[in-house]
């Protein structure tokens, strides 16, 4: 599993074996989640991503497309 | 600067660290309860915050910083008399006006013939106070600096916004800034840096004029992630904020090595502004700095606004690490957007 799959885990607070692109941003996908997810993302692809397109997305597998363009 | 100049720039350098805290305790067993979906431990893992201090109803921060005023004088370094500039740093002043700091020269039982100001920074503030004190001093317009940090970021807090009722405590220090008799303490160089544009991702959007607080501002609503807050409370876009930490923090860190022309290796001690956990772990890997050269102070104390940096200051004095020669950095970033650095030797 990628380094970015396992740091979600991690802020999802779920197994590895249950994150993946599909995994919904719903239940838990609070303030400081997303703080959170803009830190893994700078310390995975070197890169900040804005706030708002980050909070537009649905699954984490959006997240993981944001952070690639 | 040459020989040849008429004025000869007199050094400063940081003479003495006090702190001081409010008595009533915030603890995650409290905000847990109010919050069902973050545990205690939760709280404690993500923030790294055990407890914070709370000022009381009527307590405020020139309160604060009058004690922590009185700390430093207890400690023999220096008594009020001595003191020819009072600088109060705080976003949470008694009143509109007068000024605190005008109010503490008084009631601290200075003299009459000093100047007395305050600084509207948050978490910035603390560098900014460095940067006027010494300059003060270099200028030889005061030789005795009273750099006093207090906030109450408490009065301005939803008690059920969690987004910045985890983070923020309430506190104070008191600094002595004094003009040095060729010891080696020194502050600077400094870099600065505001961006304006940001204002509104950390704010208290009324009490001033733009926007006065009436019944109508007061009205609470939940912001959609289960906080409550009104526009007269305290506001953080945390997202935003963490995205300009992550981008400001390490450029400042760089312009202070390249402007002082030090290299990662001669900085001892790495002190950021204490926001929370995660953010120093996030800014600490991106400065690729060790722990032992990144000293922290939350746990018991939460986010103290402008006073996070000589929190920690305080430690390392207290634990014997600031020997003659220590250096180090100094990065304090927040609200405004503001953020400033300094090279400090003690």
């Amino acid at each position: 599993m990628s380094e970015f799959y396992q740091g979600m885990a991690e802020i999802f607070e779920v197994e590895e074996s249950e994150m993946g692109p599909d995994f919904p941003l719903d239940e838990g996908w609070d303030s400081l989640a997303v703080v959170s997810t803009i830190a893994l993302i700078d310390e995975v692809y070197d890169r900040t991503v804005s706030a708002t397109r980050l909070q537009e997305c649905k699954t984490v597998g959006d997240i993981e497309k944001l952070a690639q363009e | 600067m040459n020989d040849a100049s008429p004025t000869r720039l007199t050094a400063a350098g940081i003479a003495a660290v006090a702190t001081h805290l409010p008595d009533r305790v915030l603890t995650n067993d409290e905000l847990a309860g109010l919050f069902p979906d973050w545990s205690a431990a939760k709280i404690l893992e993500k923030t790294g915050i055990l407890e914070r201090r709370i000022a009381a109803d009527d307590e405020t921060a020139g309160d604060l910083a009058f004690e922590a005023a009185l700390k430093l004088f207890a400690s023999g370094i220096a008594s009020p008399g001595d003191v020819d500039f009072i600088i109060l740093c705080t976003q949470a002043p008694d009143h509109v006006l007068p000024t605190t700091a005008c109010l503490l020269q008084d009631r601290l039982g200075c003299r009459r013939d000093i100047g007395a100001l305050d600084v509207n920074l948050g978490c910035s503030g603390y560098v900014y106070g460095l940067s006027l004190a010494s300059g003060l001093i270099a200028a030889g317009m005061a030789s005795k600096v009273l750099l006093l940090t207090a906030d109450t970021y408490s009065k301005y807090i939803n008690a059920r916004d969690k987004s910045v009722r985890t983070l923020f405590g309430d506190g104070a220090a008191a600094t002595l800034v004094a003009a040095t008799d060729g010891g080696g303490r020194t502050i600077g160089p400094f870099v600065y840096g505001t961006d304006g544009s940001g204002g509104k991702d950390l704010i208290v959007e009324t009490g001033g004029f733009r926007a006065p607080r009436c019944a109508e501002t007061a009205i609470e609503a939940d912001d959609g992630a289960g906080n409550v807050r009104s526009r007269d409370n305290l506001y953080m876009n945390g997202a935003a904020v963490m995205n300009f930490t992550l981008r400001e923090v390490p450029r400042t860190y760089r312009r202070l090595l390249d402007r002082s022309g030090l290299a990662p290796e001669d900085i001892d001690y790495v002190v950021l502004h204490q926001a929370n956990k995660f953010m120093l772990d996030a800014l600490q890997k991106k400065l690729a700095v060790k722990d032992e050269k990144l000293p922290r102070r939350y746990e018991d104390i939460g986010n103290t606004v402008s006073s996070t940096i000589p929190f920690v200051l305080s430690d390392l004095l207290r634990d014997g690490k600031l020997s003659s020669g220590t250096r180090l950095i100094l990065i304090g970033f927040g609200v405004g957007l503001s953020w400033a650095g300094a090279v400090v030797q003690v």
